[in-house]
């Protein structure tokens, strides 16, 4: 883990017409951690993935969880690197 | 709840989908001219009794839409023998909920065929399990043939950009390659479906 600056990616399937809630939630996490991250990276996939890892552990995906993933999760996970 | 010529004639034509489609419009067109029909088969839809009223249920942004509707679309333009209504899968629950699949999942698309009288004749869901099972094989073998993509249920993420960019490109020319396969077995499978029950 990288501790201070996490990095966060989201893989989601383009073909799905995820990019709504991809750019939501890079939003939420932009205006609550602005540059205490190190980066969020948006990757297009396909085969209706929906998946986040902070600092390359997977904190949620569409597959394992079902869904999207509810926003105050994903910021608590983040926190959890910030302060590791 | 059942489906009757009013609700029938609610949907929209095959065309008029095409046109309110916000993605992938370029894709069903280009998959739609790519489909590779045997006369034989557009013969066996030529030569039916009657016309069969066909309800679609889809969206524009599934994967399964965009492959497998077009076919359905060819077969219907080159038989004149599927009169073709669509259906926004989430603007109409009340027929989703008609035909979910393994009774739980709204899969799509959902091709649901009438007689003139509104008799269902049967109906077809999402995709053949003979292209699933394919699929699933053909990308195990990918795996297999490259270490360096990791585990097939691994998170792509965690693959260096080049590995990952090489194996969509992998998984890409497999979907490429498997396409007429695919084609062919959901011809079958509508024909026989049909021809079972409408002769």
């Amino acid at each position: 883990m990288t501790g201070a600056h996490p990095k966060v990616k989201i893989t989601y399937c383009a073909e799905c017409g995820y990019e709504p809630q991809t750019l939501a939630l890079a939003s939420a996490l932009m205006l609550e951690f602005g540059s205490r991250l190190s980066a969020i990276e948006l990757i297009p996939w396909d085969s209706g993935t929906f998946d986040v890892s902070v600092d390359g552990q997977l904190v949620h995906s569409m597959r394992r969880e079902g869904g999207f993933p509810d926003g105050e999760e994903i910021k608590k996970a983040v926190r959890a690197h910030l302060t590791a | 709840m059942t489906i009757d010529r009013a609700r029938f004639d609610q949907g929209i034509t095959y065309e008029a989908f095409k046109a309110q489609m916000t993605r992938n419009r370029d894709r069903v067109e280009e998959n739609e001219g790519r489909a590779q029909l045997r006369q034989e088969d557009v013969a066996a839809f030529r030569t039916l009794p009657r016309q069969l009223n066909v309800v679609v249920l889809a969206e524009d942004w599934c994967g399964d839409v965009i492959a497998n509707l077009p076919v359905l679309g060819r077969l219907a333009r080159e038989s004149g023998k599927l009169n073709l209504r669509v259906f926004l899968r989430d603007q109409n629950d009340d027929i989703m909920q008609l035909y979910l699949n393994q009774g739980k999942y709204k899969s799509i698309p959902v091709f649901v065929f009438f007689d003139e009288s509104f008799r269902e004749l049967g109906h077809w869901i999402e995709r053949p399990a003979s292209v699933t099972e394919l699929r699933a094989r053909r990308r195990r073998e990918i795996f297999a043939a490259h270490p360096e993509f990791g585990s097939p249920d691994g998170p792509v993420d965690q693959l260096p950009e080049d590995v990952r960019t090489r194996l969509q490109a992998e998984l890409q020319q497999m979907r490429e390659e498997t396409t007429p396969f695919a084609n062919a077995e959901v011809v079958r499978e509508i024909r026989e479906l049909v021809t079972r029950v409408a002769a």
